[in-house]
């Protein structure tokens, strides 16, 4: 297994620094409304439903269709649903986020995601090597204006 | 309704969770989020863990909400930070608080800006996020 780790860290070395921009489409009030829900988020707080919960852009892990079943690791999850990052056999679990609202998001806006690998590292832990990476998202509207700085840690086993 | 405390030190007003196999699922959902360490029980076992997990941006959620409760009307969330250190299942009972560390003018004078040290604890009051929020609270918010 650590053979494998060290090969997917080479391999996420390779990517460090290179940037991905990625239309996520327009956004809808009802996925606002679900996250909100989800999260148990208060709707009689007097949140404006046509904007998004705060943490919503930065929580959603795909905006497609998704890759057919077939095509998921065994975990469930797909480079697709994994910020788009050449992962394979590698357990990735969030470790944070640190996420600057530039502007309100509503419901409407087509949203553009750029998304860094800005550093990784590969670390030995009492269970074994383990890699993390710190990357950057930026989401802007149809306009270009930034709506929020997403500063992310995954932890991939 | 009473503003709250804005003063150096104070504490925000605790929010306690109890997160339940429902509530993560349907997080997954509404995040695209098919990793089954977070629905499906006996893969997290297969993985170590004792139940699903909750997952890292529902964690966030949570001191979010922490914040968005204490904050006075008109204010602003700027930032959130926080760090997942250690995991929570179904039926943890999970407490956010918070304490004000810096308040200081905005740099257009319109209002403050408010630093919030943030925790996240289970019901054995082990550490399960770590975090801090950043606050414009608009003039006349708060009371202090």
């Amino acid at each position: 297994m650590s053979e494998h780790i060290t090969g997917q860290y080479e391999l996420l070395q390779t990517v460090v620094g290179t940037e991905n921009t990625t239309r996520l489409g327009h956004l809808s009030e009802m996925d606002f409304s679900r996250f909100a829900t989800a999260a148990g988020i208060d709707p009689a707080d007097g949140a404006d439903p046509a904007v998004a919960p705060h943490l919503y852009l930065g929580s959603v892990m795909g905006w497609g269709a998704g890759a057919p079943e077939a095509d998921l690791a065994v975990d469930g999850t797909s480079t697709t649903e994994t910020r788009g990052f050449p992962l394979t056999g590698v357990r990735l679990m969030g470790a944070g986020q640190d996420l600057e609202f530039h502007t309100p998001v509503r419901a409407g806006m087509e949203v553009t995601e750029t998304t860094r690998l800005d550093d990784v590292q590969l670390k030995e832990g009492s269970s074994g090597q383990f890699i993390t990476l710190h990357l950057v998202r930026r989401f802007r509207d149809e306009n270009g204006t930034l709506l929020l700085t997403c500063r992310e840690t995954f932890i991939g086993r | 309704m009473n503003e709250p405390a804005l003063t150096l030190d104070a504490s925000i007003a605790p929010l306690t969770v109890r997160p339940t196999t429902i509530q993560l699922f349907r997080f997954s959902a509404a995040t695209w989020n098919a990793h089954r360490i977070h629905y499906d029980q006996t893969y997290a076992r297969h993985e170590g863990y004792p139940d699903v997990l909750v997952q890292s941006h529902l964690h966030g959620c949570f001191l979010s909400r922490a914040v968005r409760q204490w904050a006075p009307a008109g204010s602003v969330l700027r930032r959130l930070r926080w760090e997942n250190r250690g995991i929570a299942v179904p039926g943890d009972e999970l407490t956010v608080t918070g304490t004000i560390t810096s308040i200081e003018l905005a740099d257009d004078g319109g209002g403050r800006v408010v630093q919030i040290a943030l925790e996240e604890h289970n019901q054995d009051d082990e550490l399960c996020a770590r975090g801090s929020a950043e606050v414009l609270v608009a003039e006349g918010g708060g009371d202090g």
